[in-house]
């Protein structure tokens, strides 16, 4: 187990020793900063709690195409640098090296979104005060605190960019292509919005089954659901099965494939 | 350093044959029946050679012959479509994690992470294997002399230094085997000769197995032991190179430069093989030359130098692979 660790720490040193990582931190730092400035200057009167939804509502996104950039290149970066070669001559399994590198992932998006998240809450804080955000609620007389209410939903946007870093993850390990894997990630992140407003109005049972309308989960927390007709549940389950496809594919192929280039 | 003993394991019947043929020492690398077909097309035709130990074995073949094919699938990062490949035993199919310990390689460039540095890079592989200290890791970059460059970023490293620092993963652990695919490529020639220094002394002080390919010929020539030499994915022969029994002794066409080949025909009465330019050719062991070059002298021929000019590698191979076909 422990030996398994310093696989993760390898992964861990890949990408945190790169300049293009702490340049993306910076960014996530700004955001919640440039977005505070604007309300200060521009909102006759500001609040914290709206503040820290508009970050996370605003440039979630953000996040989740760091993490696709990053997924990308860990698998596809190994192959096009050519140092799969020498990483994968060594006395550990091909699927212990691949988890390795999706559980370094998968900290890396945790990392940077709760990054995001507390210095959202702290500059909003310091700048407008900590305290009231009864607003951001949904209904008048609604009993949870805004902060349960807001952790909520950044919980909720984890499980979808879980599902959208995998998918790019799983582009990266198949195709080995970094190029592929941020373009058609970062395609479905942005076109899947459109593409579920035209969907929504065909009325067949399969389109509920499609990766992107299922995006959305947050709409819970005001009373609705990701598809007007089907529970959360239902999503959940939706996103759970292409989560599975993608690990299982990811899996398969590197596990499988000849290193020949 | 202290070379890591071999298998460790109890010797097989079928060990106890190949031992008697081998006098006495198990084969670090065995193929057996290795093939690699892609698409209908097979690439590797049916392998079949070891490799003993503490030796530099040559692996020699034209571009596209199937040595890079064969090497990918000796560390496991390509699949054989039937056959085996045990490495002191140990099969590189069923026992991967076990057989590939036993190895340190470099295939094709030595690719390294750029954005890294040297020692970072080092670092990474040691994590790998259980059991390397970071003072093995000063150590080996010691060996391979990039102590002062070794902070830096592998980006702003010259291809030589590269190749060095991709010489150092390989030897982290103390391999028993050390795979190198033609490993002078992009070398000058300082380089190439420190490389061909260092691996003969890995296999002569620390009993390092060395499987090298290449299809420079004159490198194989200074550098290996025996070499196989492979064509179109098919075994053509298995030979050695130096040390063999017979060095000096068996005849040899030698060359002699002289400044009158005429006189030197008289002067040697017949023992002529052919005149050549500039000299003259006589079929002699090592004693006979040194006698023959007395006469010469004592005839009055002025001779300018003495060179074998038996065939060469270079020509056993063309020979061998008629001409260097593209497989």
């Amino acid at each position: 187990m422990a030996d398994f660790l310093r696989l993760i720490q390898n992964e861990n040193m890949k990408i945190y020793r790169r300049v293009r990582t702490w340049v993306m931190l910076a960014i996530v730092f700004f955001i919640p900063l440039a977005l505070a400035l604007g309300g200060l200057a521009l909102d006759s009167s500001p609040n914290m709690w709206t503040y820290v939804q508009i970050d996370i509502s605003a440039m979630g996104w953000l996040i989740t195409t760091f993490a696709v950039v990053i997924a990308a290149d860990i698998v596809a970066g190994e192959f096009s640098g050519g140092t799969i070669k020498l990483l994968l001559i060594r006395p550990w399994s091909r699927s212990k090296i691949l988890l390795a590198k999706y559980i370094a992932l998968l900290l890396f998006l945790l990392l940077f979104l709760t990054a995001f998240y507390l210095f959202s809450l702290l500059v909003n804080g310091v700048l407008f005060g900590f305290g009231g955000g009864t607003e951001v609620l949904p209904a008048d007389g609604d009993e949870r605190s805004p902060l349960a209410y807001i952790t909520a939903y950044y919980g909720f946007r984890l499980i979808e960019m879980i599902v959208t870093v995998t998918m790019a993850f799983m582009i990266s390990s198949v195709f080995r292509s970094s190029a592929l894997a941020i373009g058609l990630s970062i395609a479905m992140m942005f076109g899947g919005n459109i593409m579920s407003a035209i969907l929504a109005l065909v009325d067949k049972p399969w389109v509920d089954y499609i990766l992107f309308m299922n995006y959305g989960l947050a709409s819970y927390l005001n009373g609705g659901t990701p598809i007007a007709g089907r529970p959360l549940a239902f999503s959940l389950a939706v996103l759970a099965g292409y989560w599975a496809i993608f690990v299982a594919l990811s899996w398969y192929v590197f596990h499988r494939r000849d290193v020949a280039d | 350093m202290k070379f890591r003993a071999g298998a460790g394991r109890p010797l097989t019947e079928e060990d106890s044959v190949l031992d008697l043929q081998r006098g006495g020492a198990e084969p670090v690398v065995r193929l057996r029946n290795v093939t690699k077909r892609i698409g209908g097309r097979t690439i590797i035709d049916n392998l079949t050679f070891d490799v003993p130990p503490g030796e530099v074995f040559g692996f020699l073949g034209p571009n596209g012959s199937g040595k890079t094919t064969t090497i990918r699938m000796m560390v496991g990062l390509m699949r054989m479509t039937s056959g085996e490949i045990l490495i002191q035993g140990r099969s590189i199919r069923t026992e991967y994690e076990e057989a590939v310990s036993r190895i340190g390689a470099i295939v094709e460039n030595p690719e390294m992470y750029k954005y890294l540095t040297g020692y970072q890079n080092l670092l990474h592989f040691a994590r790998m294997v259980p059991g390397i200290p970071k003072k093995r890791i000063d150590e080996v970059v010691e060996l391979v002399g990039l102590t002062s460059r070794i902070h830096d970023k592998v980006k702003t490293y010259s291809l030589g230094m590269r190749q060095r620092l991709g010489v150092a993963q390989a030897i982290l652990h103390r391999p028993a085997l050390l795979i190198l695919d033609e490993p002078t490529n992009g070398l000058d020639p300082a380089g190439i000769r420190e490389l061909r220094d260092y691996l003969r002394h890995l296999a002569k002080n620390e009993g390092t197995t060395v499987f090298v390919s290449s299809h420079l010929l004159s490198e194989m020539e200074l550098m290996c032991d025996r070499v196989a030499i492979i064509q179109s994915g098919k075994l053509i022969d298995v030979r050695p190179i130096r040390g063999g029994a017979g060095v000096g002794v068996e005849k040899a066409e030698v060359l002699f430069e002289v400044d009158r080949p005429d006189a030197a025909v008289a002067a040697l009465d017949g023992a002529v093989v052919r005149m050549d330019s500039g000299g003259v050719v006589v079929s002699a062991g090592r004693e006979e030359a040194a006698d023959i070059n007395a006469r010469l002298v004592a005839a009055g021929v002025r001779v300018y130098g003495i060179r074998t000019v038996t065939k060469s590698l270079e020509d056993q191979f063309l020979e061998v692979t008629g001409g260097g076909r593209i497989g």
